[in-house]
């Protein structure tokens, strides 16, 4: 059985990909973690999941890279951005292709916990 | 030839008196007369002698194509005086003559000169010289040292005895001799102490089985004390300073033992007080009893030292400079590299909290984040320690370099920064890299520099993979560090100036991370270079000797060690 409420976490750094589902988790969601855009693109999630938390910078493909490829689907799926960069530029831009949040590392619990709200609500 | 000439009598006579003449002359020397006093006395020896005559003699100046000096106590005053300074280009020509044939000593050589100008042979007449003969003097060596003239006084007089005449010139050729030789041992102390106090230089011998010294004058001097005769083994121990005597003694004994060269540095503390730094090399031989006698020299070399200790402050300074301002330029990676640490000591202390305000909390899970939250609150202390160990302002260190884990170190900087230019890095780092010595955070620096160069050189590229390749491999002296990419490469116009101060392609820079580079590497006794690869892009490499078993020759900029270096090539000879 698959949750309806599979949030999906793409993030190069081991630190993210182990405090955020634990956190999560806390809250009820189901939670799966990869280290690379592709990693998540190959894998059964991709149709499942309801919220992405993705990464900007990342080895490989970058997470708005990933974006522009999730894009075409028939599927949208609700994108929460986070990165240790502020680029307000990009912020903008992502946010006006469709992105839920863009969230500068460190964020705050209750500011995740909002954007994934949004975003299941969204989807 | 009778007893009216007298010269039976005259010491010259007796015999012909080389032998008394000569000693008299030579204690003359000895005492320091100078040369127109012996050779006057010679004169008024022969005058004595001769009666009728008088003798002068006529020294040449060195050009030979003037009279310096004339000699005759018993030439009437005016006209000796019209004698000096006289041209000689016809008496040398008529010395020459008498030179190729040496049997014909008696030239006319004064009467020709006399003929030069209009005046002479009347002033001679008036001043009651009837006539003149003359004999060149030559040197042991055939060098025309002057001439002898004899004139006449008497319209009538019995003739000297030729011999006299030999004997004179003999005579006077040795005297002249060997006062210029005295004149040139002389001058050319004189020029040695000169040249010895120019270049702060002393010199000395010694006999390490007596120990026996002598020092020249400014090596009393250097070591601070008043010129004497003597000076001891124990008086020059006193001055060389108290942190170096033992390796000094060290040296001492072992050049005591085997006579091996001795080459090395080490300070003295005179009383002013002042430290001195001073190179001391010497060579040992043997005399014909087979005893050891060192012959050296001391070098004041404290200006040199110290202007060396400014001018590597100076270039660690720059390089500190030019460390911060890459860390400028990495302010956005680092900032990076510290939040997503923080993120995870953020979120796992919340998930912590949490969990343990609910009721009935799970604290397996709470214990698990508050761990979490630690170790990720480590892994931020240890980016800001990695930058603190590279951009802190501190003095050079001299250690055991791994290079690959200096590497290791500014990749894990610089993997933020490197990914947020779009590069691809692929470390390649040898398995079996050996130790370099150095200063750990220059060669990092350099590194550093190297990557965000390559990094830099690509930020155009997007017709290929913006690949960066850091290599480390051995090579016959050491370790070879290679940097390549695939960016714009090296302009030839470029390459000659790649490594000068202040020369940059680059619209933000400042041209001084790759001179600063190249002179870190240089210290380290490597090579700094680049090459254009076979496709696209650049290659930045330098090699570091691998450590030996010696004490570092130098380390840049110059580390706080001892001044002595000997040490090292005691430890190897041992």
């Amino acid at each position: 059985m698959i949750a309806v409420s599979l949030i999906s976490l793409v993030d190069d750094d081991p630190s993210v990909r182990e405090s955020l589902p634990l956190l999560l988790t806390q809250f009820g969601y189901t939670v799966r973690a990869f280290a690379a855009a592709d990693e998540f693109l190959a894998s059964d999630a991709l149709n499942h999941t309801r919220c992405l938390i993705l990464d900007v910078a990342m080895p490989g493909m970058s997470g708005p890279e990933l974006q522009q490829e999730l894009a075409p689907r028939e599927m949208r799926i609700p994108i929460i951005f986070i990165s240790a960069q502020s680029d307000e530029t990009l912020r903008s831009e992502l946010l006006a292709r469709g992105a839920v949040d863009f969230l500068l590392k460190p964020f705050r619990d209750t500011a995740l916990l909002e954007a994934v709200r949004k975003a299941l609500r969204k989807s | 030839m009778n007893a009216s000439l007298d010269i039976k009598e005259s010491p010259l006579a007796c015999g012909f008196g080389v032998a008394y003449v000569g000693a008299m002359i030579g204690g003359l020397i000895q005492q320091g007369r100078p040369l127109p006093d012996l050779l006057s006395t010679l004169c008024r020896l022969f005058d004595a002698a001769a009666e009728g005559y008088c003798s002068s003699i006529l020294l040449f100046d060195r050009t030979r194509t003037r009279i310096r000096h004339v000699v005759g106590p018993g030439l009437p005053y005016g006209y000796r005086g019209h004698l000096e300074g006289l041209h000689m280009r016809r008496a040398e020509a008529a010395c020459d003559r008498a030179r190729n044939q040496p049997e014909v000593v008696i030239s006319q050589v004064i009467s020709e000169m006399l003929r030069e100008g209009e005046s002479e042979p009347d002033l001679a007449r008036a001043c009651g010289l009837r006539s003149c003969r003359s004999w060149p003097i030559f040197s042991s060596t055939g060098d025309l040292l002057g001439i002898l003239a004899i004139y006449q006084r008497e319209t009538v007089c019995h003739p000297f005895h030729p011999a006299l005449v030999q004997q004179l010139t003999d005579i006077a050729s040795i005297a002249i001799d060997r006062t210029r030789n005295e004149e040139a041992l002389r001058r050319s102390e004189a020029l040695l102490a000169k040249a010895q106090r120019l270049s702060s230089t002393g010199s000395f011998s010694w006999r390490p089985a007596t120990n026996e010294m002598t020092w020249s004058e400014e090596l009393f001097r250097i070591f601070a004390f008043e010129p004497a005769d003597t000076i001891t083994f124990e008086q020059m121990l006193s001055r060389v300073h108290p942190e170096d005597i033992s390796l000094f003694c060290a040296l001492v004994e072992h050049a005591r033992r085997d006579g091996r060269e001795l080459d090395c540095e080490h300070r003295l503390l005179t009383p002013a007080p002042a430290v001195k730094y001073v190179h001391l090399v010497a060579h040992g031989t043997r005399d014909q009893d087979g005893q050891l006698e060192y012959i050296g020299a001391i070098q004041d070399v404290t200006q040199r030292y110290l202007s060396e200790q400014a001018l590597d402050k100076l270039r660690s300074e720059l390089a500190h400079v030019s460390r911060v301002t890459s860390l400028g330029a990495l302010t956005a990676s680092i900032a990076h590299e510290v939040s997503q640490p923080l993120l995870g000591v953020v979120t796992n202390a919340s998930t912590c909290l949490r969990i343990l305000t609910i009721d009935s909390p799970d604290l397996g899970i709470a214990c698990e984040a508050a761990r979490l939250a630690i170790r990720d609150g480590q892994r931020a202390s240890e980016v800001i320690a990695r930058l603190r160990a590279l951009f802190s302002k501190r003095s050079a260190t001299c250690e055991l370099v791994d290079l690959n884990e200096a590497t290791r170190d500014v990749i894990a900087l610089l993997s933020g920064e490197l990914q947020r230019r779009g590069a691809i890095l692929r470390p390649d780092l040898s398995k079996d890299l050996p130790a370099v010595v150095g200063d750990r955070v220059q060669l990092q620096q350099v590194i550093l520099n190297l990557l965000m160069n390559a990094a830099e050189a690509m930020t155009g590229v997007d017709d290929r993979p913006r690949t960066l390749t850091i290599r480390t491999e051995t090579n016959a002296g050491g370790c070879v560090l290679s940097v390549q990419d695939a960016g714009v490469g090296i302009k030839p116009q470029d390459a000659a100036r790649l490594f000068d101060a202040f020369y940059t392609t680059k619209t933000g820079g400042m041209g001084i991370g790759l001179s600063v580079s190249n002179s870190i590497i240089e210290g380290h006794g490597g090579r700094l270079w680049a090459e254009a690869n076979a496709g696209p892009g650049a290659t930045f490499s330098f090699s570091i000797p691998r450590a030996s078993n010696d004490a570092p020759d130098h380390c840049y900029p110059r580390p706080d060690r001892t001044f002595l270096q000997a040490e090292c090539s005691l430890a190897n000879s041992q």
